[in-house]
């Protein structure tokens, strides 16, 4: 699944208008998950309810406009508290998602890049039974975005992650005025469209050229530019970057947010609950910023001092990530940034270690 | 999976964030971007909110002690018990044998409700909580000065401000959402800080002068201030002359206060003092930003008064991002101080001594009598439970033995105290003196409203049911009422209860929960109409004139001596909260703070030979305590800092149960200790 | 797939202490199948938990010459390992793993052998030791040089006495601090270069215990005339659950627990400095 550029019979378009109806059908038999606008009017992936006046409701909030969405979907197969077994003085049963037909709709590029990313890094070595099982089944359609959700923190093209994704997805739709031109990645994207093929129409060989134009016209919206692959090699060589670490050290106030809405962040922490004989294993997210992440039982901690910390986070995502998988860590969806309350992030490190420029 | 807004239970910048709820479980809490204080980022307590919601040790079941152990009971026998209990104290040993404690954690609604039990119901006024512990100086101080004690401008406009003094605040670790605005403006606008603290903190780094006082000397310094303000006519003569009353007082008094003799008093050296003043009094929006290392003295209200001055004397009161602004501790402390759960003071600062006011809330509540004598407060309460005065005693989500002064003596009250009520969502160290212990729901589980430090009142939104048979705090005060054949607490929901505090409340008056949608108001917000109050004491103070307090210096109640020979001051630290109920249950939290501490200067520590993380013993005329040394340059030579939150080395073993005479709020940043190595 | 994540049920059959704060914990998995098919190599470790207090990753130090049961030499610093100290015969473990790559043994036949290690670091050895002892005609010189605090702070006590007397085998001991009747050094353990001849011609050496001596130790080892490809060493880190993902272990681009913790100090070398804290 997901391969790049696959051949389809015929060129198909689904119209905005019936985008609603469309899923309003697959919350019937996919667990789907759509961005919906919340009471606090902001933009989160939610789960459809599956039928009547509940998923109607919820239907009315479904934004596929280019919002900010806090956090990517991301949680949906890693969620930040999971319990993994419960205990009963000697039984021990296991609580594993029991694999569903998952939809995740509305996909910004950069994070399914970030999903395929992660798909792989809980495959490799050991596999980890709790995100897969959540993985089974899963179509992801992605949405293209024409303008950066996060203006001033989006650096896709730079990256080379957005804003159209060129494979990872089993869908990909075009924004292209009244309707989306559909762009099949997957063998399961296609058999997607044939299941629902009363919403996806023929379209004329005229829409191809016109989605060009949109994307490139999305790409040109993008305005925030950094060097990324002049970063990736600073990162590789030997440049000192010890006073780029410490600035942003002393700026940092040790929220982990940047960890937390990282799309392709997923160290956990695993923890016990006991009452009366009976318990819970549960891991939840961590975060490699705190101290505590790597100090050892016998109080010596390799990772002590906060300059160090700040630089495993950086040289994670741009050095080792790269080097084990071939692609960076980071896929340029400027979260951090927007998450910092100290408003440091990605993309200004780049800008600074690659243009010498001050200030974290 | 359902992701539900509602608004943080730490500390009172009143983020906005996101519960996710899975199968009846929360898996996560989320920032919200739109939200004014948030805006996408939380601290790290913001993001682990999520964790001790599920955690095993939850009380699900009510509790009654019998022969000293706790067993199961019904929710029908535990209230009828209390009923029976308290009617019975009441009836034999008059109202005021009964007294409550309330909480900042909880909901508006149930702090109103609560005091109207304490009142309506019991026709006392022996109701308060832990804001004497934290702001009562502030309320009595600002309201006398200013005519209003809360903060004065809104926490977005620390975005625009460009001199901030900040005092007896650790603002990075205690409000982070707050203090990263502060780092902000610093370094993206070049605004300039002034930092008045006896310990290091997290900003000094980046101000522009830093003054490290003695303990316990802030009105000298801040009278000092005012002396060289005057002396070089910095003031703002017209702000003065049309805005306030006096004037002459004031300049009279801080006359003494050269920077000579304050230097004396507080070893700030004098052109330090000078150049402060001349920074804070010279820019035009600059704002006065204190905590409790300001209020907790027993010269707490003389420290308000001060500062009020402060800011009068150079017009920086009244206008955007510039004013004096205490920086509220606890998630709801604002709201349960305006809600009445104050020993003086119906909802909206209306004074139990005011016949007027009386008779407004007997006819709201359809009762007569209601008492005209100011109320116990906290401390007085505890003590009173020890006494045998106070026989029933009522504690709603609080934490005396660990959060008062002089654990000792609260304890000792404690196991004295006839019958004991505790309501909470775990077996705290004060729950286990109790002789009936109620369930109440964590801020997940119910409905209800914050109000923030910058008067924001927000809603909390249910996300779960209440664990087991817990149940919402106001859901069981109600039923308490009922019990005790008062029919006036018959509420279905906290948006009723809402709409009985606005009718009674001005400063809430607008604040229908429709309105309240989606990211809250601002008080004083007075009608249905009213879009709420960024930013208070526009053209004129609430109390008309703002009057000028001058106020003498006085030394701290305990002063070293040979023996006792460190100062002792108390805090809190970024990742904890208060006792730990909460944060000690969140795992990466306690894993990033796991032991208490003693902070202790390098050089005091060289001279007694103390190593880093060895273990000493801190002593001090009411206890003592054996805990890790922190050796660091944070706090200055002689003096040590603890954060007062483990139980298993509890600062407030140490700290005196001296007072301040008007807001009764103790003195926990000065004490005498002495430290030695075992 | 396998739930890499649940553990299994193992009964203490007995407990040997080997210091004040160690102990050596013999247990056997209760069901037959994981006990049969638990198959793990010298040098490996497995995730250890109490139910309910919390799960470490703990070398396994018996040798898997020696079926049918596990052991693990505990020392009492975390609030795990000091909970497990409470229990007794009887009681139980939750085990699962092995994890982690091993020592070398095809590779390092016909070699002579050097064993270094300081206190708690002589545990993750013995496995190899042993095994090595079991098929002792298939290799050189073994030498193991070995120290701690005090006496008492030796782990194997019987075990280095029964490995002495075993031919072309020396144990040499030192202490910091002697007391009682020490009959044998006092010092750091690289000051036993000057009791016994440490030679790098054919040789391979095993180091292992808290960074500052292996710091020292590899220095000395160098001086010696060893390869860095022929030391060989063992990396600590926090860890949580073994196999690659929980990322507390992580040094560089490699994972502690699933490319290590065994790496030769040439592969150490290629960790950036700054990540390698030794």
């Amino acid at each position: 699944m997901r391969r790049k550029g696959r051949k389809i019979m015929t060129l198909k378009k689904i119209s905005k208008a019936d985008v609603l109806e469309l899923l309003e059908c697959c919350a019937k038999t996919w667990k789907t998950y759509v961005p919906l606008e919340t009471e606090g009017k902001d933009i989160l992936f939610s789960l459809l309810p599956t039928s009547g006046s509940e998923l109607k409701e919820a239907l009315g909030k479904v934004n596929l406009n280019d919002e900010r969405v806090i956090i990517s979907p991301k949680d949906i197969f890693f969620p930040q508290l999971d319990d993994m077994f419960y205990f009963d003085k000697d039984k021990i049963k296991e609580n594993v998602e029991p694999p569903a037909k998952k939809l995740i709709f509305g996909v910004k590029p950069c994070d399914a890049k970030a999903i395929n990313f992660v798909d792989e890094f809980f495959k490799r070595n050991f596999e980890d039974i709790y995100y897969l099982s959540r993985t089974k089944d899963r179509l992801i359609v992605v949405i293209g975005c024409i303008t950066p959700p996060r203006p001033d923190a989006c650096f896709c093209t730079s990256a080379k992650t957005g804003p159209f994704a060129n494979d990872g997805y089993d869908l990909q739709l075009v924004d292209i005025g009244d309707e989306y031109l559909v762009e099949v990645g997957s063998s399961e994207g296609e058999n997607f469209i044939n299941s629902y093929s009363d919403f996806f129409k023929d379209a004329q060989e005229e829409k191809l050229v016109k989605a060009q134009v949109v994307k490139s016209q999305a790409a040109k919206n993008v305005k925030l530019k950094v060097d990324f692959q002049k970063a990736l090699e600073i990162m590789k060589g030997n440049k000192d970057l010890e006073e780029n670490y410490k600035r942003i050290s002393e700026r940092c106030i040790y929220c982990g947010g940047c960890v937390y809405v990282c799309p392709t962040c997923t160290c956990f922490n695993v923890f016990d609950e006991k009452k009366d004989g009976n318990g819970i294993r549960r891991k939840n997210w961590d975060a490699c910023v705190f101290e505590g992440y790597t100090r050892e039982a016998s109080g010596h901690n390799p990772r002590d001092k906060k300059v160090q910390r700040t630089a495993r986070r950086y040289e994670h995502k741009l050095k080792y990530d790269h080097s084990v998988t071939g692609s960076s860590g980071c896929t340029a969806c400027g979260r951090c940034l927007t998450s910092c309350p100290v408003e440091i992030g990605m993309s200004k490190f780049i800008q600074e270690i690659t243009e010498d420029k001050k200030g974290a | 999976m359902q992701k539900i807004l509602t608004t943080c239970i730490y500390c009172g910048c009143g983020c906005g964030l996101y519960l996710t709820e899975d199968k009846g479980i929360i898996t996560g809490a989320y920032p919200s971007i739109k939200h004014p204080v948030s805006k996408g980022a939380l601290c790290v307590k913001g993001w682990n909110s999520y964790e001790f919601v599920n955690s095993l040790d939850r009380l699900t079941h009510p509790l009654i002690k019998e022969n000293g152990k706790f067993r199961k009971a019904t929710w029908d026998e535990a209230i009828k018990l209390i009923a029976e209990k308290f009617k019975a104290f009441s009836a034999e040993s008059g109202a005021d044998s009964l007294a409550f404690l309330s909480s900042a954690k909880t909901t508006n609604e149930e702090n109103y409700l609560m005091m109207k039990l304490a009142r309506a119901v019991f026709k006392t006024n022996n109701v308060d909580h832990c804001a004497r512990l934290c702001h009562a100086s502030t309320v009595a101080g600002l309201a006398a000065t200013f005519g209003s004690g809360a903060m004065t401008n809104s926490i977005n406009e620390f975005q625009e401000a460009d001199c901030y003094l900040i005092t007896g605040s650790d603002t990075t670790s205690q409000h982070p959402l707050i203090g990263s605005r502060i780092i902000n403006s610093v370094l993206n606008r070049g605004a300039k800080l002034i930092i008045v603290d006896p310990r290091k903190i997290e900003l000094s780094k980046y101000a522009a002068v830093n003054l490290q006082q003695k303990n316990g000397t802030d009105v000298a310094w801040v009278n000092g201030m005012m002396h060289v303000i005057i002396k070089e006519g910095l003031q703002d003569e017209a702000y003065i002359q049309a805005r306030t009353e006096g004037f002459a007082e004031l300049k009279e008094l801080v006359g003494e206060y050269t920077p000579e003799y304050v230097e004396k008093i507080t070893t700030i050296p004098k052109e330090k003092l000078i150049e402060a003043a001349r920074l804070y009094a010279v820019t035009k929006k600059a704002m006065i930003v204190y905590s409790m290392g300001i209020t907790q003295h027993t010269t707490g209200v003389d420290n308000v008064k001060s500062l009020a001055n402060l800011a009068m004397l150079t017009g920086h009161v009244g206008f955007p991002s510039t004013g004096v602004n205490p920086l509220r501790g606890q998630n709801n402390v604002q709201g349960a101080c305006d809600l009445g759960a104050l020993a003086n003071v119906f909802s909206g600062y209306q004074k139990v001594t005011d016949a007027a006011a009386r008779e407004k809330f007997e006819k709201a509540w359809g009762v007569s009598g209601l008492p005209a004598n100011i109320g116990l407060t906290v401390t007085e309460i505890i003590t009173a439970a020890g006494g045998g005065k106070v026989k029933g005693l009522y504690i709603m989500g609080e934490n005396p033995m660990i959060s008062d002064p002089d654990q000792n003596h609260v304890r000792k009250c404690l196991e004295k105290t006839e019958f004991l009520v505790v309501q909470d969502i775990f077996l705290t160290d004060t729950a286990q003196y109790a002789d009936v212990i109620l369930p109440g729901a964590s801020y997940a589980e119910k409905d209800g409203t914050f109000t923030n430090t910058e008067r924001r009142c927000e809603r909390v939104r249910k996300a779960i049911e209440p664990l087991g048979e817990a149940k919402a705090d106001w859901r069981i005060l109600c039923d308490v009422a009922v019990a005790c054949g008062y029919n006036g607490m018959n509420f279905s929901h906290p948006s009723e209860v809402m709409e009985e505090i606005r009718s009674v409340t001005p400063i809430y008056g607008g604040m229908r929960y429709d309105r309240l949608e989606p990211h809250g108001l601002q008080w004083p917000c007075p009608t249905l109409d009213h879009p709420g109050t960024p930013y208070l004491h526009k053209d004129k103070f609430s109390k008309g004139k703002g009057t000028f307090m001058p106020r003498p210096f006085i030394e701290p109640r305990e002063n070293t001596d040979e023996e006792f020979n460190f100062i002792l001051s108390t805090g809190r630290i970024y990742w904890h909260w208060h006792t730990r109920t909460l944060t000690g249950r969140t795992s990466t939290l306690e894993r990033e703070a796991p032991v208490p501490y003693v902070e202790i200067h390098s050089e005091d520590a060289a001279e007694m030979g103390i190593k880093n993380k060895e273990k000493v013993r801190v002593t001090s005329r009411r206890g003592q305590i054996e805990l890790q040394a922190l050796i660091t340059d944070r706090v200055v030579r002689k003096s040590c800092f603890i954060p007062f939150h483990y139980r298993e080395a509890a600062a407030n073993v140490l700290t005196i149960n001296a007072i301040d005479p008007i807001a009764k709020i103790p003195e926990y940043k000065v004490c005498a200790v002495k430290v030695e190595k075992l | 797939m396998k739930n890499e994540y649940l553990p299994y049920k193992a009964i203490i059959k007995s407990i040997q202490k080997e210091s004040f704060d160690t102990n050596t914990y013999k247990v056997v998995f209760s069901d037959e199948k994981i006990r049969n098919s638990f198959d793990y190599k010298q040098g490996q470790f497995a995730e250890v938990s109490i139910l309910g207090i919390g799960e470490a990753p703990i070398s396994i130090t018996s040798s898997p010459t020696r079926k049918g049961y596990l052991e693990f030499t505990i020392r009492g610093a975390g609030c795990l390992t000091k909970k497990i100290h409470q229990l007794n015969v009887g009681d139980s473990l939750y085990v699962r793993g092995p994890y982690g790559n091993a020592f070398p043994y095809e590779e390092i036949k016909g070699k002579n052998i050097y064993f270094i290690a300081g206190g708690i670091g002589l545990p993750p050895l013995r496995s190899l030791i042993n095994i090595i002892m079991d098929n002792r005609e298939e290799f050189g010189n073994v030498k193991i040089l070995y120290g701690a605090k005090t006496p008492d702070e030796l782990c194997f006590k019987q075990e280095l006495e029964m490995w002495k007397k075993i031919p072309n085998t020396e144990v040499w001991l030192t202490v910091d601090k002697s007391y009682g009747d020490w009959k044998h050094n006092v010092g750091v353990v690289t000051e036993l270069w000057k009791k016994t001849d440490v030679c790098s011609k054919n040789a391979v050496a095993f180091v292992c215990g808290p960074p500052i001596m292996i710091k020292f130790v590899v220095m000395k080892l160098i001086e010696s005339g060893f390869k860095n490809k022929d030391i060989i060493m063992t990396l600590e880190r926090y860890m949580k659950c073994g196999i690659g993902k929980c990322g507390h272990c992580n040094v560089g681009e490699k994972f502690v627990c699933v490319d290590g913790p065994v790496f030769t100090y040439e592969e150490i070398g290629k960790i950036p400095a700054k990540e390698r804290a030794i």
